[in-house]
This record gives structure tokens, sequence and C-alpha cells, in this order.
């Protein structure tokens, strides 16, 4: 049946019909306007807006994971800085330190050598003293000893001789 | 000449069904999607993307018009399969329309781009006339020919499937009441064996004998005059090339047609 009535409007089916065109033109203005109205723009706008939002915050959390990494590089140089900082004094202080140690141990000792050299000269010193003195002393008695058994003067040059004589002979008995 | 004819009310229809349907499928956009959303979306996007990809970025604002343009092919085909109304692109009126709208684009846009003086200058070469011309009309006729084919095709298909129909089952019929039964017997038995085995061949012809079967026993009861029972099936299978696939290429051929021609005519400016 169908067939039959398609062959008889074969005629018809191959041209053209111009109202027929002529409303096709205009449904399909329509259907352009309007699917571009309430479909196409709004979609497409939708999604713009989200993929604009979503580059927002991809770009927004990479600014913030830089700005968190450029603050951990700042705060291990800080603190890398502050280490060597306490390593620097720390071997300053222990430098300064062993310096001082030493210079107070020179010091103790030249102090010592002096104080040492120093007395061993007041030793000397009191010792040729005493001796002087023991020797006045000895040449004195001898001679007020010489002169009551001799019973004469001798003369002062050959006293001090024989004294210094005996002196020597002392000296060496007593070293 | 009609002034109104099946393919005005059928191109009609599909226009107030897809505006419709844009309507609703546009509306309360939201920032996180729902199902309808998310498919809307992807189809806008597929559409901009093929437009981007044939046209160059610079005409993706010819998206709109693409789109309609091939919504409105796969409509009019699929229209068809309603069978109240034949299909508005088996109407060479419709298609001829459309591609004479691209020609008047291609040359609108070769104005714009290049001047009206280049434009005429493209026909010192008169070949080029036969060319414009044969361009809406070879798009035309094979969107055409292609869907009115499909379309007679799937007709002659039911016809020829009616006539089968009433020769078989008015054999069945016309040996009374036992050739039904038996007819209904084996058709059961083909069917029961079909489902124990799980063969598709044994089910198919056991539903064909019960189906011929049913139709004779109705006929003989006097329920309907003839039951053209053969109908079933066959055209379900030739239809989703004839009218799905046919028509999803044909609209896919014309657009992208269009999208060709008229991107030529808009090259990116420098």
């Amino acid at each position: 049946m169908l067939i039959l009535t398609e062959v008889t409007q074969f005629e018809s089916l191959v041209g053209v019909n111009p109202w027929t065109a002529l409303f096709t033109f205009c449904n399909m203005i329509i259907t352009f306007l309007l699917l571009k109205k309430f479909l196409f723009k709004p979609v497409k706008k939708m999604i713009d807006e989200r993929q604009k939002e979503i580059d927002d915050m991809y770009r927004e959390a990479q600014a913030s994971k830089d700005e968190a990494a450029r603050l951990q590089a700042d705060y291990e140089e800080h603190l890398s800085s502050a280490r060597a900082e306490r390593d620097e004094i720390l071997r300053d202080a222990v430098s300064r330190a062993r310096k001082r140690e030493t210079e107070i141990l020179t010091e103790a000792k030249s102090d010592a050598a002096a104080l040492l050299a120093k007395a061993e000269s007041d030793i000397a010193q009191e010792k040729k003293k005493a001796l002087n003195e023991v020797k006045n002393e000895i040449s004195s008695i001898s001679i007020s000893i010489a002169a009551q058994v001799v019973g004469r003067e001798i003369s002062e040059a050959d006293h001090a001789r024989l004294v210094s004589d005996f002196i020597g002979k002392l000296g060496e008995g007593d070293d | 000449m009609n002034v109104i004819t099946q393919t005005t009310v059928a191109s009609f229809v599909v226009m107030v069904l897809l505006c419709a349907a844009g309507y609703f499928l546009g509306r309360n956009l939201k920032k996180r999607p729902g199902r309808m959303q998310v498919i809307t979306e992807k189809g806008v996007s597929m559409l901009y993307n093929l437009v981007e990809e044939t046209m160059g970025k610079h005409n993706a604002y010819w998206t709109p018009y693409i789109g309609a343009l091939f919504l409105s092919s796969i409509g009019g085909s699929l229209i068809g399969m309603t069978g109240i109304l034949r299909s508005a692109t088996s109407d060479v009126s419709t298609t001829l329309t459309w591609a004479l709208m691209t020609s008047f684009l291609v040359w609108g846009c070769t104005i714009k781009n290049s001047g009206f003086k280049n434009f005429l200058k493209g026909y010192i070469n008169p070949l080029n006339i036969v060319s414009d011309i044969a361009q809406p009309v070879s798009m035309a006729f094979r969107h055409f020919g292609n869907i009115m084919g499909g379309g007679v095709l799937m007709s002659i298909l039911y016809t020829g499937l009616a006539g089968l129909s009433s020769l078989v089952v008015g054999a069945v019929r016309s040996n009374g009441w036992a050739v039904t039964g038996v007819t209904a017997a084996v058709g059961a038995v083909l069917l029961l064996t079909g489902f124990k085995k799980g063969k598709l061949a044994l089910k198919i012809f056991g539903a064909v004998f019960a189906g011929i079967a049913v139709a004779a026993a109705l006929e003989l009861s006097g329920v309907f005059g003839e039951v053209p029972i053969l109908e079933v099936g066959i055209p379900a299978v030739l239809s989703l090339y004839f009218d799905i696939f046919s028509g999803g290429i044909q609209a896919l051929v014309f657009s992208l047609l269009t999208m060709v021609y008229v991107g030529m005519a808009c090259p990116p400016r420098r």
C-alpha cells in the first residue's frame, strides 16, 4: 500500500515544492536561533566558566605550592646559616681560648723563669754579701788575733793577702 | 501544489522537538553537573571540537548553525521511523534548501572575506559556475537519495513480507484447526529446545512457527481479517541500517561538507 502511494507520488517526491522549501528554510533558521540561544550558548558558557575556574584553582594551587617551597627554602637557608654562624662562633671561642691558654702558660712560664732568675741572682748576691761580710769579719778577727799574737802590726797589704788566701782555702773547703 | 505537505509537518515536528529538547537540556545548568548535563555538555563540546578541527579555531562560532543542521538532519531522517510521518530528508525540497543555504553562506563568506571583485573574479573560469551549481545539487541529492532509497527499500520489504505472510498464514488457515495446532506444536517444541540448548536459530524458527500458528488461529476465530505476522522481526534489523545508520551518516556527511565549504570560504585572518 505504502509503496504504491510512494510510487504514484514519485514525480512529486523528486520535484521541489517551493512552499516546502520556504518552510524548511524558516524551520532551519528558527531551530538554529533557538538552539543557539537555549542550548549552545549557555552550555558553552558553562563549560568555559568551569574550565576557567578549574584553571584558576590550579594556578592558585601552583602559586601557593611555589610560595610554600620558597618559604621552606628560605627557612632552610636561614637554619643552615644560623648553624654555620654558631659553628663559627664556637670555633672562634675555642681558638681564642686555646690562644689565651697558651698565652697564660707562656706568661706563667716566663714569670716563673724570671722569678727563678731573680731568686738565683738574689741568692748569689746574698751569698756574695754574706761571704764579704764573713770575709771582713774574719779578717778583722784574724787581724786582732794576729795582733795580739804577734804583738806587732803587720802591713795592711800583707794582711789582706793573708786573709784572702785563707778565705780561698775556706771557700774551697766549704764548697 | 500543496502548501502543507507531509514534509512540512515532519520538519515542523522535528523543529518543535529539537527546540524543546534544547530548551530543557540547556536550562538549570550547574557548575556541578547532573547526569543529563554531563551528556549535554559532552555532546555540545564534541560538536565544538568537530567544528574546530574541521574549520579551524577561528570558525568555532559556526558551531550552533552546524549543530542545528546536523540535529535537524538526523531528526528529519529518524522521524520516518515513527511510521506516521515520512522522513523530512527524503524530500528533495528539504535537502536542496539546506544545500542552497550552505551555498549562500559560502558565497556570503567569500564576498565578506575577499571582496565582491575577487568573488566575481573567481568566475573568470566558467567551470566554477558549473561547480557552484553542482555542489548544492550533489549535496542535496546525496542526502535525499540515501534516505529516500532506504525508505523505499523498507516499504518494499514491508509489502513483500506482508505478501509472504498472507501466503503462509493463508496456507495454514485454509487447512483448518488441525494444521494450525500442528504448527503451534512444532513452534512450541522448537522454542523449548531452543531455550534448553540455548540455540538462537531454534528460538527464531520456533518463534516464526508459533507466530504463524497464532496468526492463523486469530484469523480462524475471526478476530482479525489478516495478520501480517512476518512483518515482525526482519524489518527491525534492516531498519537499524537504513534508518539509524544511514540517517546518522548522511547527517554527518552533510554537515561535514557544509563545514568544509564554509571553512574554505572563511580562512584564518592574518
